[in-house]
């Protein structure tokens, strides 16, 4: 086969426009812009879990997309969310990334908040009676706020659609093993890493991407594995058998420990355009969401969940199952890392053109279509042909 | 019962030996009923957490593996100082400070991870051994990650 000269090395791929995505968007700053407003603005984001607000008064803060976000359980039980923003000066209100008060303080002049958002002490107030500035008209900026399978979602916008209507059924195969038992958190773990954030997306939506992980090579069926697209760009994989005891000193997993509706040794994924993603192997949950940071940074945080309540040694054993892929010095997590760098180095730079996801496989085994999938959802909100985003011929 | 200058060396070797991959060298400076935890606190949750955890044969198989897989690219250098030696019997517990740099592969080094050992020294044989590690992590933001154990 002939190299390409600069022309050749250009064209487009000799594939339907759907099954190819344009360099461009993983570095072109106008892109990363409208990313952030057409998308990250408008569509329903997990925030945490129930399990990281278990009292009422809990809290919980987090950056979503260049908004700092405070997410806090009631004094009535009822989960809020508001802009992390002092109504007087602008300061970040709650440093903190956890904790639980009643009171919201701003450390710069001492202005407090309620639980409901509510503007409730302005120190010397009679100084602003000459201008009006009541406090009632100086309360938080309220995000919308919502759950799901004890999955905590806000929405930057006030007139997208409800969480259930973005999530439809897309969630459905994994209902299971999120409602069958209480579930809580016993992993978190953040990176920030230097690629896109859509390069991390890709690592849970390419399943050919498996051949990387000499883990998966060793211990995954593929051959079975069915993929199921939904409306709005969002997924679900499952039949996936998987080997445990084929690599190094491991065993395979004892269905005693599986999680409802799923087998021990099997698993199933879920995705949710266009940032998170549920992997569920047989015994132990994690949750990965993606927010971007600039068009060549992005953050991935990690969650690892168990059943509440469950003996020490069920905990144990489903920590151990957890580490191995997505502990620190899991098998996994690492080579999903540095394969979003190594894509950076090259769509950063402009180096590389196009990237290709044209595997067809009738929705089983390695086909591309959960790519192809959230590059038309992406193409949609963006209002820009994610193969040619800026219609150049 | 052992010199500290002993009681140093055997966890000095065991740093270089990780940085430079031996993993059999490393393997011989611990004893057979060696563990090794590595953990960390979340404020986020709220939670000790457990990033790693090992028996002699489970790290031995991990280690043994490495070579295998993808791993990012350059090297890591763990610069320990040991802090405290307190003795137990044939047992020393020795409390050390460790910071891991990463060197990429064009040469840039910056810092990985930091953070502390709580060791366990067994006194008992013909040279102090590992009996058990548990390296505690200030850092909590992994950037790419790695392989190895810290």
């Amino acid at each position: 086969m002939p190299s390409r000269d600069t022309e050749t090395w250009q064209r487009a791929p000799a594939v339907p426009d759907t099954h190819y995505v344009s360099g461009l968007v993983y570095s072109d700053p106008e892109i990363f812009e409208e990313e952030r407003s057409k998308i990250f603005g408008k569509v329903w984001a997990l925030a945490c879990h129930e399990s990281e607000l278990p009292k009422k008064f809990d809290f919980r803060t987090i950056d979503y997309a260049g908004t700092p976000i405070i997410v806090t359980r009631g004094g009535d039980g009822r989960v809020r969310s508001f802009v992390n923003v002092c109504s007087h000066r602008g300061a970040k209100l709650v440093n903190e990334v956890s904790g639980n008060t009643r009171r919201f303080i701003c450390f710069y002049h001492q202005w407090a908040y309620d639980s409901e958002g509510a503007c409730v002490g302005i120190p010397q107030p009679d100084a602003y009676n000459e201008t009006g500035l009541r406090a009632e008209d100086c309360g938080l900026r309220e995000v919308r706020t919502d759950s799901k399978y004890g999955l905590i979602f806000i929405n930057l916008s006030d007139e997208a659609p409800t969480l259930n209507e973005f999530i439809g059924d897309a969630l459905e195969p994994l209902s299971p093993m999120l409602t069958g038992t209480e579930l809580e958190v016993f992993h978190y773990q953040r990176s920030e890493i230097n690629a896109n954030w859509k390069a991390w997306m890709e690592t849970n939506l390419d399943t050919y991407h498996g051949l990387m992980h000499v883990l998966l090579r060793k211990t995954q069926v593929n051959s079975s594995r069915e993929i199921t697209l939904f409306l709005g760009g969002h997924a679900a994989t499952g039949g996936s058998g998987q080997k445990y005891g084929d690599y190094g000193n491991w065993a395979a997993r004892e269905e005693s420990l599986a999680l409802p509706g799923i087998g021990a040794n099997e698993m199933k994924n879920g995705d949710l355009f266009p940032n998170f993603t549920i992997l569920c192997r047989g015994t132990v949950i994690r949750i990965d969401t993606v927010t971007p940071i600039s068009p060549h940074r992005l953050l991935v945080e990690c969650r690892g969940l168990g059943v509440k309540g469950e003996s020490e040694s069920d905990r144990h054993q489903r920590i151990e199952h957890h580490n191995q892929y997505w502990g620190f010095a899991g098998r996994n997590w690492p080579e999903d890392a540095v394969a979003a760098e190594r894509c950076e180095a090259t769509f950063g730079s402009g180096a590389a053109r196009h990237q290709i996801i044209a595997r067809e496989e009738n929705l089983r085994g390695n086909d591309d279509g959960m790519l192809r999938g959230f590059y038309a959802e992406w193409s949609r909100m963006m209002g820009r042909p994610a193969n040619n985003p800026f219609n150049r011929s | 019962m052992f010199s500290d200058q002993a009681i140093r060396e055997v966890i000095y070797r065991a740093c270089l030996a990780l940085d430079a991959e031996e993993f059999e060298t490393f393997m011989a400076l611990c004893s057979p009923d060696f563990n090794y935890r590595l953990t960390v606190f979340s404020p986020e949750i709220r939670k000790d957490m457990t990033w790693l955890e090992q028996d002699y044969a489970g790290m031995k198989a991990l280690l043994e593996m490495v070579p295998q897989h993808m791993t990012r690219p350059g090297s890591l250098k763990r610069h320990v100082s040991v802090y405290l030696i307190d003795r137990d019997g044939e047992t020393a517990t020795v409390t050390s400070s460790f910071i891991v740099i990463a060197t990429d592969g064009n040469g840039k080094s910056s810092v990985f991870v930091t953070g502390n050992y709580y060791d366990d020294i067994d006194c008992s044989g013909d040279q102090p051994l590992l009996r058990s590690r548990r390296a505690h992590l200030e850092t909590r933001d992994l950037g790419t990650g790695t392989h190895m154990p810290i």
